[in-house]
């Protein structure tokens, strides 16, 4: 008898010795691992204001509620006051506060069930002050994740510019990729010991990192006056029946107030973006830039000391190139145009004229010196070179038809480069995007770059260049409508013949207008250009009137004293077609 | 207090000792969902079953001997009971007869009754050389045989195996020939084989005990419950997580782990020194038990005390070596620490019983 309870007792010890001490180590770890689960607690992502500190974008805390339907089953079990108890009973508590239909969320559950599923996603980005009344009714088998989500106050107006986030923090596009690294925070970690029903467990091992937020950015951008831009860019878009368009604005600093592109996207809500939007247009699209390219040939010619603004050019209706008849835009006789009057009417022939008097690899270095065909350095995610052939590569009437924006390919945004040097006194500031980030300790701190301004002209260059560019906005030039009352306006128009890649030739136009105001001492840039317009072709025609309300907005905007006056600084022809045919 | 007295004191204090764990571990096993409700529960079953024992302790033999049949009786009706549109099916056996406000097992009741009828009838036998007579041994295993094949009608293995285990135990004490014990033997392998290859086993009862030797072959059943309760004794240690503390028994990761595995909560949350003083509380009531019955003169008290240590012993053995993965599954409760009012009462009986026992041969002493 007693041999049978020694062997009992040992046989019990040793296997409670083997169980709780051999192998315990190994065993308990299997244990914890059974019960620990292990969550990422997302970091906020860090703030994008505009240059006034409006919130651009910014991350709300969220919660995205799941639910165990095994677990649900047992919800009120044993409960006899006749509520509804189990799946039902969990559905009806939900859709109680979440204001949704108690069926639909117990469909989800029954599916889930159906599928032996014991997790199921039932509500997404529910706010917390709702996941705490959901939390405090104890529901068996509901659990949340918390969320960040991504908010942009001010939707498709500034969209292409800002991009998006998706759910998993991964930026699309935009400042949201570009300022990435800074923006995206370091994610916590929520790692607990859950019971059976998904409950923590009291007792158990808890760990938990914190996350840590991303920095903030402050942009250049005034997002009011890009709202508004983006209001007329859309508008004229569709009543031009072009595919799109976009206008950038800039100070004479270099500074990028407003980069539209149209049309956009909802950046709130991803699910109904087009991919061919997503793009910032000012940033990607490259277009042959036509006539605003002649201002870089005319600095040049002025520079050289080749030419003056009052210059005379005798300008035929046709004139002969390298094989090739060239023509304006619109037919005319022999005119007699001062240099100025040239720009002023976007002559071709005349630009050829003068240009031809200045060696190919003269127009290429300032073209280089303008920063064409290289990217802005900016680092917008997607942003084009653009194209500037070597000059060995010119070939036939490449030499004449680049000296008119024809045969290069440019992106808005490196023409508003261009005329920001020309209001700046002929020095090149790099464009900047982003003002200040936040750095480790919270302080905003400016936001640099290797870039250096350069001078391209001298200041008396790109003075003579914005006199000339006055005749432009006159009833003699080719866009009297970007005309805006009360200032001198500055500026030039494009229309150029746009290459379609997709069709592999020329088809339809680049129609643009880039000027700056006000002409005595430039403070503002704006760049207004709309692809392939179907009602209507010119520049002059479409793309003026829209500048004309930009660049008034932004004068307004930016409190810029009115200064007009009403004598042109050059003349525009120095003799009239009457006096050649006497 | 003259009953008080007589009492073993030993048998007390362990058997007290082991339904105090018993309530804590309750409690523990159970606060996360249910708070204190079912400790409380688990007390009020605890003085029940005390008081019942006192009651049977103060009965005189006399008294006693004569209450035996209709014990039986009652037993085997309770049983009968069960069967009948009274009882009430929980996972998969018709074991309990719902009263209001709690429930009755009645299988336990009949495990008293039998031990008492048991003894009753071997020890009124002609002994032929220390051995039982052939008639009394048809008697005995009739006694035995009417509650055995009541209890594997419901179907419950786990009390079908107790009562067996107390008829070998009271037939082992009363002096039966080893020729006949290999008979017996023989035939219940002959059960055993049958209950594997027919359909006299239930479905899940095979499961469970095909279970034991496969336990990672289903992880949600039996299997999983195994391998829980594993996982809880090994995260236990040498001084274990601590009362209230053990994290799968918190996470209620082990199904109805305050009755069938309580064991796993000692493991757990007391360690090592917790698990093993269970295991050397239980031994100390069986032996005590063993020990009363063999200093008691008459022949009724040593059966009764055999059958109830049989009883105790098959019980502990079989529950704790369920919990330690040495035994296949069957649903029996551990003695004392189990939550569950039908066999805290029952084996509190059983205390009172042999507290009888051993006041009876304490009183020819004196």
């Amino acid at each position: 008898m007693l041999a049978v309870f020694a062997i009992i007792l040992s046989l019990f010890t040793w296997q409670l010795v083997k169980v709780q001490w051999i192998q315990a180590d190994e065993i308990a770890q299997k244990a914890t691992n059974n019960r620990l689960t292990t969550s990422k607690v997302p970091a906020a992502r860090g703030e994008i204001t505009d240059s006034a500190g409006t919130v651009l974008a910014r991350s709300v805390e969220r919660r995205d509620v799941a639910g165990d339907p095994v677990a649900a089953k047992s919800f009120r079990e044993r409960s006899t006051n006749g509520k509804p108890k189990g799946i039902d009973g969990v559905s009806q508590e939900l859709a109680r506060i979440l204001g949704g239909d108690a069926a639909e969320i117990r469909a989800t559950f029954e599916r889930a069930d159906a599928r032996d599923t014991r997790f199921v996603y039932l509500a997404k980005d529910i706010s917390p002050a709702q996941w705490s009344q959901i939390r405090a009714l104890d529901l068996p088998g509901i659990t949340s994740e918390q969320v960040q989500k991504r908010e942009y106050p001010q939707g498709t107006a500034l969209a292409p510019l800002l991009g998006s986030v998706n759910a998993q923090d991964v930026p699309g596009g935009g400042i949201e990729q570009m300022l990435n690294t800074t923006l995206q925070g370091k994610a916590g970690l929520h790692q607990v010991e859950r019971a059976r029903n998904g409950s923590e467990i009291a007792t158990g091992e808890n760990l938990d990192r914190k996350p840590v937020a991303g920095r903030g950015a402050k942009l250049t951008i005034d997002s009011d006056l890009q709202w508004f831009a983006q209001n007329e860019l859309a508008a004229q878009v569709k009543s031009s029946k072009a595919v799109s368009g976009e206008i950038v604005v800039a100070d004479k600093a270099g500074n990028i107030l407003v980069a539209a592109s149209y049309p956009s996207f909802d950046n709130n809500d991803m699910s109904t973006a087009k991919s061919e939007n997503l793009q910032n247009r000012a940033f990607t699209d490259t277009f042959e830039p036509g006539s605003t390219q002649k201002m870089v040939t005319a600095g040049a010619v002025l520079e050289e000391g080749i030419m003056t603004p009052k210059s005379h050019v005798e300008v035929p209706p046709s004139l002969k190139r390298a094989g090739r008849p060239f023509h304006d835009s619109h037919p005319h006789p022999t005119e007699y145009l001062t240099f100025a009057g040239v720009i002023a009417q976007s002559s071709n022939i005349g630009t050829i004229l003068a240009g031809e008097k200045l060696p190919k690899e003269k127009l290429y270095t300032y073209m280089k010196k303008f920063g064409l065909g290289e990217a802005t350095g900016i680092g917008f995610p997607g942003e084009s070179t653009g194209i500037v052939p070597k000059v060995s590569t010119w070939k036939g009437d490449t030499w004449y038809t680049i000296m008119f924006g024809q045969g290069l390919a440019s992106s808005a945004v490196q023409q508003v480069g261009l005329f920001q040097a020309i209001a700046n006194g002929g020095v090149r500031e790099p464009l900047k995007l982003v003002s200040e980030v936040q750095g480790g300790d919270g302080a905003m701190q400016p936001y640099t770059d290797e870039r250096k301004s350069t001078r391209v002209f001298s200041a008396k260059t790109s003075k003579e260049l914005v006199g000339m560019m006055q005749g432009v906005v006159t009833k003699d030039g080719s866009a009297p409508k970007a005309a805006v009352p009360g200032y001198d306006v500055a500026g030039k128009t494009s229309t150029a013949e746009r290459y379609d890649s997709v069709k592999g030739g020329y088809d339809g136009v680049t129609a643009g207008f880039i000027g700056m105001a006000p002409a005595k001492d430039p403070q503002l840039i704006v760049s207004v250009t709309l692809q392939r317009p179907q009602a209507g072709t010119f520049g002059g025609d479409l793309a003026a009137p829209v500048f004309s309300k930009v660049m008034a907005e932004a004068l307004r905007q930016r409190k810029i004293p009115p200064n007009k006056s009403d004598k042109l600084p050059f003349p525009i022809k120095y003799r009239s077609e009457e006096s050649t045919s006497k | 207090m003259r009953d008080l007295a007589h009492l073993d004191l030993g048998l007390l204090v362990a058997a007290a000792g082991l339904s105090l764990l018993g309530i804590l571990l309750t409690w523990s096993a159970t606060t996360a969902t249910s708070g204190s409700s079912f400790a409380v529960r688990g007390a009020l079953n605890v003085a029940v079953g005390m008081a019942l024992a006192f009651a049977v302790l103060r009965l005189d033999a006399r008294t006693l001997r004569a209450a035996v049949p209709l014990a039986y009786l009652a037993g085997v009706l309770g049983l009968l009971a069960v069967l009948s549109p009274l009882g009430s099916t929980i996972n998969g056996s018709r074991s309990w007869i719902e009263l209001p406000g709690f429930s009755v097992q009645p299988a336990e009741i009949a495990k008293v009754a039998l031990g008492l009828a048991l003894a009753s009838a071997l020890a009124d036998t002609d002994q032929v050389r220390g051995a039982l007579a052939r008639r009394d041994v048809r008697v005995g295993l009739g006694l035995a045989a009417v509650p055995l094949a009541l209890i594997m009608a419901q179907p419950d293995l786990g009390s079908a195996l107790v009562v067996t285990a107390m008829a070998v135990s009271a037939f082992a004490v009363a002096g039966l020939r080893a020729r006949v014990f290999a008979w017996l033997f023989a035939a219940a392998v002959a059960v055993a084989v049958l209950a594997f290859t027919t359909p006299l086993l239930a479905q899940y009862q095979r499961d469970r005990l095909l279970a034991f030797w496969r336990p990672e072959a289903d992880p949600s059943g039996i299997g999983y419950q195994v391998a829980q309760v594993k996982l809880a004794i090994g995260s236990g240690g040498w001084f274990g997580q601590g009362l209230f503390e053990g994290r799968s028994t918190q996470g209620g990761f082990i199904p109805f782990q305050y009755t069938d595995f309580v064991f796993s909560v000692a493991g757990e949350e007391l360690g090592f020194v917790g698990a093993l003083g269970i295991v050397a509380l239980e031994m100390f009531v069986v032996v005590r038990t063993l020990v009363i019955g063999i200093r008691s003169r008459d022949a009724f008290g040593r059966i009764l005390c055999g059958a109830i240590a049989g009883w105790f012993l098959f019980q502990s053995v079989e529950n704790i070596g369920m919990n330690l993965g040495l035994m296949p599954v069957t649903g029996v409760p551990l003695p004392f620490v189990s939550y569950g009012g039908s066999s805290m009462f029952s084996c509190w009986i059983a205390v009172g019983l042999v507290g009888n026992v051993h006041a009876a041969s304490r009183r020819r002493i004196s």
